[in-house]
């Protein structure tokens, strides 16, 4: 497992939450760990910039939000992707795909 | 892709609604997130909790991982999207708080914009409905103009809105660019019977013109081409809202009544939309009639139906609408070759005319309305020089304000400067000042609102005909550019002390004494003052010459007296009289007027000035042909004639009772027609002939003086006058001087003489005064608004010159005290501050002067016999604004030389 952290690319962490999300409604916390498991801990969203970014996404109608009860009982605020933010969520990921793609194939130039 | 577009569309509404929710309800949105964040740490703690770690130092770590909790609660909110409006919200209470601390500045603030916010609000409403609004309801109204008819007369280019029935038919048939044609013209008609019959504006349209609007009617329909069929038309009317609501209480019964319009009784067939006027000239029509029916009636009543195929009567507008991707140029170029061909159809039948290559007939599509067209009255253009006076008395207030927004800056620098010493940034501090002078400019608005909704009445009812003035507070318009005003006011007054204090520099101001911290002579306000003078001198200057040429009007002999003459139109309308009835009625209603204790006498003419002018070929023995020498207009007098409206007889004699039919014919001639066409020789007893040299001879009798009535401005020197009972007795109109003033004895006089109408005949009484107002009223108008508005402008300049040198007395107390100690006498200081304010006064003036002179050649066609550079007016307005900076300096100059040495050197 690599110890070295990326520092993610700009506007790089909606599409991550977006993604993290797509696959059920998920809380603060959760998304952030969801997040350094699937990329076995090289990415690690700052705390600071999670919760705006949430916000951000909740305010542009992307992500919805509702109060529910945790696994140990306690309320915390679960989000959740809108139809919206779904289809938000494909153009941000075919754009990404594309973008490493083509980075890939001139890095790779003979 | 729609559903890209729905969800945009859903984003935008939940970003609103999310945005709304974060302003309103802030505390529960606060407390979700505390909440959630306290979650998140509790949740890691709970992590670490589990590889082994003790639950203190778990959430010790926990936190120290997370990071500073207000600092990421401020990034957060900021995503709310609503800081911007928390910290404005806080400015905002921030203002109020200093505004409310100082009554008296804030009160003297408010009360200057109020005034000159009010000003242009009711300026914007008079200039909106004159010049700006096109008419509601029209459809494609950048496509829709009115046509305007220019041809060659003599060696001037004539242009006319009006023109002639078949011109109108010629037009359509011949033009090739246009969707739709249709006519209009306004006519006043007694509406109703009896007591309640009252003149009023009525439509005359084509059957097309409702074509031109997206209206639909509230009952019944409007009329349709066979309504408005040649030569006739149906006897059909549409009633405006207003006149349904006011006499028929809004009822659907009323399709199929009828009422009696003008002569004529019509069907109500249908009644307009609200709102609805159609296309006004003058006063919203309060009904709408066929244009053939009208056409016909009048023709009719000349004998000869030929309205649509004679083109000797020009009575319509006509208006049109391009075809789309049509340009206007085109659309003009069209409507020419239209005319061009109409003129050669013209010729054919009245050989007479002008042949093409002379007249050279243009048509062009203009401003459907009127008063922005070649046409326009000497009032729209009075209304728009007085809207540039508003700006300037505004630009005036906005730099008074502003002084005294940068006397309290400099004030208050310490205190700036302390807060930015504390870390407040520049931005920050600019934005708060700004915030200040917004609020003012707020409530400055809402006091221009309401000043222009009860001093704008009075402003409405000199520019807009009653029916025409609207009410400030409901008209959205309106109230928008009150809105806009405010805003740039509270910008453009925040604008100067918000940049110096964010210019300032901290440690000098800090470091300072109060003494060295604030006696400055800012540049900023020395200019701003110099300004106000020399706006304040412009405007005068107008007022000045607008006075003049008032007076210059009023006091120009017309050759007849104006207000103590009624002009008496009798209507028989409809009863059927012969000549000789009508001429009787004529001779009773006179006597019945001179029977009347307040009448001094009553007689009969059949033309009125600047109403209907008669003019009749005539020959004279020995000069071969009179008309060479000018135009020549005529009237003619029953007995009394001249004594009643006041025409001084120089030699001879007037008509009298003993010039009846039976006797020998009779003729006065003016002064001028005297001198032109009998120069040299006495005109008394010389002889002139109507119509024929074998007609029979009419002898002058006497000679009057020459009377003005076709145009103020110019001279008019040929008249003649007849006998009325040797010419046209039934046509007799009546004239009838009073005792004291016309207007006060008019429902009296009308009073006593109705009963004696035959039938639904009604009276047309009117002052003399009310037929030339409306000449007088450009100079009338151009004179009060001046006087207003630059007496307005100088006590705001004399306002804001006293501020200034108070506050410089008040910061020199010291060195006046160093002075006085030195031996300056009381006078030599009193000298010292009067000589500040004038100093000021003759920059000023200099300046305003100035500015004057280079617009007066745009001034110079408004003014009557007065120059656009009347020394006079320069110099007594020089007087006045220096007077006004003596008086406003006086009061500090004596408070200056009031000071006690002992005091001022001891102080600090």
């Amino acid at each position: 497992m690599p110890d070295e952290k990326l520092d993610l690319p700009q506007g790089t962490l909606d599409l991550l939450i977006l993604k993290a999300i797509s696959l059920g409604p998920m809380h603060g916390w959760a998304i952030s760990e969801r997040i350094r498991d699937v990329s076995r801990a090289t990415l690690q969203i700052p705390q600071g910039s999670l919760y705006p970014a949430l916000h951000r996404l909740e305010r542009r109608g992307w992500i919805t939000a509702h109060w529910g009860a945790s696994d140990n009982n306690r309320r915390a605020k679960y989000y959740e992707l809108t139809s919206s933010g779904r289809s938000q969520l494909r153009i941000e990921a075919d754009a990404w795909r594309t973008l490493t793609t083509a980075v890939g194939l001139v890095l790779d130039m003979g | 892709m729609p559903g890209q577009l729905r969800h945009r569309l859903s984003d935008a509404l939940s970003d609103v609604r999310y945005r709304l929710r974060a302003l309103f309800r802030r505390s529960v949105v606060e407390r979700e997130l505390r909440e959630e964040l306290e979650f998140h740490i509790d949740r890691e703690a709970r992590k670490l909790e589990a590889t082994g770690l003790s639950p203190a130092d778990a959430l010790r770590q926990a936190q120290l991982a997370f990071g500073g909790v207000e600092r990421i609660k401020d990034d957060t909110r900021d995503m709310h999207g609503i800081s911007w409006l928390e910290t404005f919200a806080a400015d905002v209470r921030y203002a109020v708080r200093g505004l409310r601390a100082r009554p008296a500045f804030t009160l003297a603030v408010v009360l200057t914009l109020g005034l000159a916010i009010g000003a242009n609000v009711a300026m914007f409403g008079i200039v909106d409905q004159l010049l700006l609004r096109t008419p509601p309801y029209l459809r494609d109204a950048h496509r829709v103009h009115r046509v305007y008819f220019t041809s060659r007369d003599g060696d001037a280019d004539l242009t006319e809105p009006t023109t002639e029935f078949p011109r109108y038919l010629d037009i359509g048939r011949f033009s090739r660019s246009l969707e739709a044609t249709a006519v209009l013209a306004q006519r006043s008609f007694a509406i109703g019977v009896g007591e309640t019959a009252r003149e009023m504006p009525v439509g005359i349209v084509s059957a097309s013109f409702w074509e031109f609007f997206d209206a639909a009617p509230i009952v019944g329909r409007f009329f349709t081409a066979r309504d408005d069929a040649i030569p006739t038309g149906a006897p059909v009317v549409v009633l405006s809202y207003a006149l349904w609501q006011l006499e028929y209480g809004g009822s659907p019964n009323v399709i199929g009544q009828t009422v009696q319009i003008g002569p004529g009784v019509c069907t109500i067939i249908g009644v307009a939309p609200p709102g609805f006027v159609g296309i006004p000239d003058e006063g919203a029509p309060v009904a709408y009639i066929p244009a053939t029916l009208y056409g016909y009636a009048v023709s009719s009543g000349r004998g000869r139906v030929d309205y649509h195929t004679s083109y000797n009567w020009g009575w319509l507008s006509v208006v049109v609408r391009r075809k789309p991707g049509i340009s206007i140029d085109a659309a003009s170029a069209d409507l020419t070759n239209a005319y061009r061909l109409s003129w050669e159809a013209q010729r054919t039948i009245s050989r007479s005319l002008k042949p093409l290559e002379i007249a050279q007939p243009r048509a062009s599509a203009g401003p459907v309305v009127l008063e922005r067209g070649p046409n326009a009255s000497p009032v729209a253009r009075i209304a728009v020089w007085i809207t540039g006076v508003a700006t300037i008395v505004l630009l005036i207030a906005c730099a008074n304000v502003a002084n005294l927004l940068l006397a309290r800056a400099l004030f208050r620098r310490r205190e700036i400067a302390l807060r930015m010493a504390l870390g407040a940034g520049r931005a920050r501090l600019v934005a708060q000042l700004l915030t200040e002078s917004l609020v003012l400019g707020t409530l400055g608005g809402a006091a221009g609102i309401a000043a222009a909704q009860w001093g704008g009445a009075i402003l409405r009812s000199l520019f807009l005909s009653e029916s025409r003035a609207a009410d400030v507070v409901r008209d959205v318009r309106t109230l928008a550019f009150a809105g806009a005003s405010a805003l740039v006011v509270g910008l453009l007054t925040g604008l100067v002390p918000a940049l110096q204090a964010g210019r300032q520099a901290l440690a000098p101001t800090l470091k300072a004494g109060v003494r060295e911290g604030t006696y400055q002579r800012s540049r900023t306000r020395t200019v701003l003052l110099i300004l106000q003078g020399a706006l304040s001198v412009v405007l005068l200057v107008g007022a000045g010459l607008f006075v003049r040429s008032l007076y210059n009007v009023r006091s120009l002999r017309l050759g007849y007296d104006v207000d103590p003459v009624l002009y008496i139109h009798p209507n028989p309308r409809g009863a059927r009289l012969s000549p000789r009835e009508t001429a009787d009625l004529a001779r009773r209603l006179a006597e019945e007027a001179e029977s009347m204790p307040d009448v001094a006498s009553a007689a009969r003419g059949i033309s009125v000035p600047f109403w209907s002018t008669e003019s009749t070929g005539f020959f004279v023995p020995g000069v071969d042909s009179v008309q060479q020498l000018g135009r020549f207009t005529t009237q003619m007098a029953s007995a009394h004639y001249f004594e009643t409206v006041g025409t001084r007889i120089l030699r001879g004699r007037g008509i009298t009772d003993a010039d009846r039919a039976d006797a020998p014919l009779v003729a006065v001639v003016s002064e001028g027609m005297a001198n032109a066409v009998w120069p040299g020789k006495d005109a008394i007893g010389q002889c002139l002939m109507l119509d024929s040299r074998s007609a029979p001879c009419r002898t002058v009798v006497g000679i009057a003086e020459n009377i003005r009535q076709s145009s103020l401005t110019k001279a008019e020197t040929l008249q003649f006058y007849l006998a009325i009972e040797q010419l046209r007795p039934e046509e007799a109109i009546l004239f009838v001087r009073v005792r004291g003033n016309a207007a006060d004895h008019a429902e009296s006089v009308r009073r006593r003489l109705q009963p004696m109408m035959p039938g639904a005949g009604y009276l047309n009484v009117m002052p003399m005064r009310d037929i030339l107002d409306p000449r007088e009223r450009s100079w009338q108008l151009g004179a009060t608004m001046f006087v207003v508005f630059g007496g307005l402008a100088l006590v705001l300049a004399a306002i804001g010159l006293y501020s200034v040198i108070a506050y410089a007395v008040a910061q020199r107390t010291q060195e006046i005290g160093v002075r006085i100690a030195l031996g300056a006498g009381a006078a030599d200081v009193v000298r010292l501050v009067l000589g500040e304010g004038v100093r000021f006064a003759v920059i000023g003036i200099a300046l305003g002067s100035g500015v004057a002179l280079w617009a007066s050649r745009w001034v110079g066609p408004l003014l009557f016999s007065v120059s656009a550079k009347d020394p006079a007016v320069y110099g007594l307005v020089a007087f006045v604004l220096l007077a006004a900076a003596v008086v406003a300096s006086a009061l500090p100059a004596a408070k200056a030389s009031r000071v006690d040495p002992n005091v001022a050197l001891r102080a600090e």
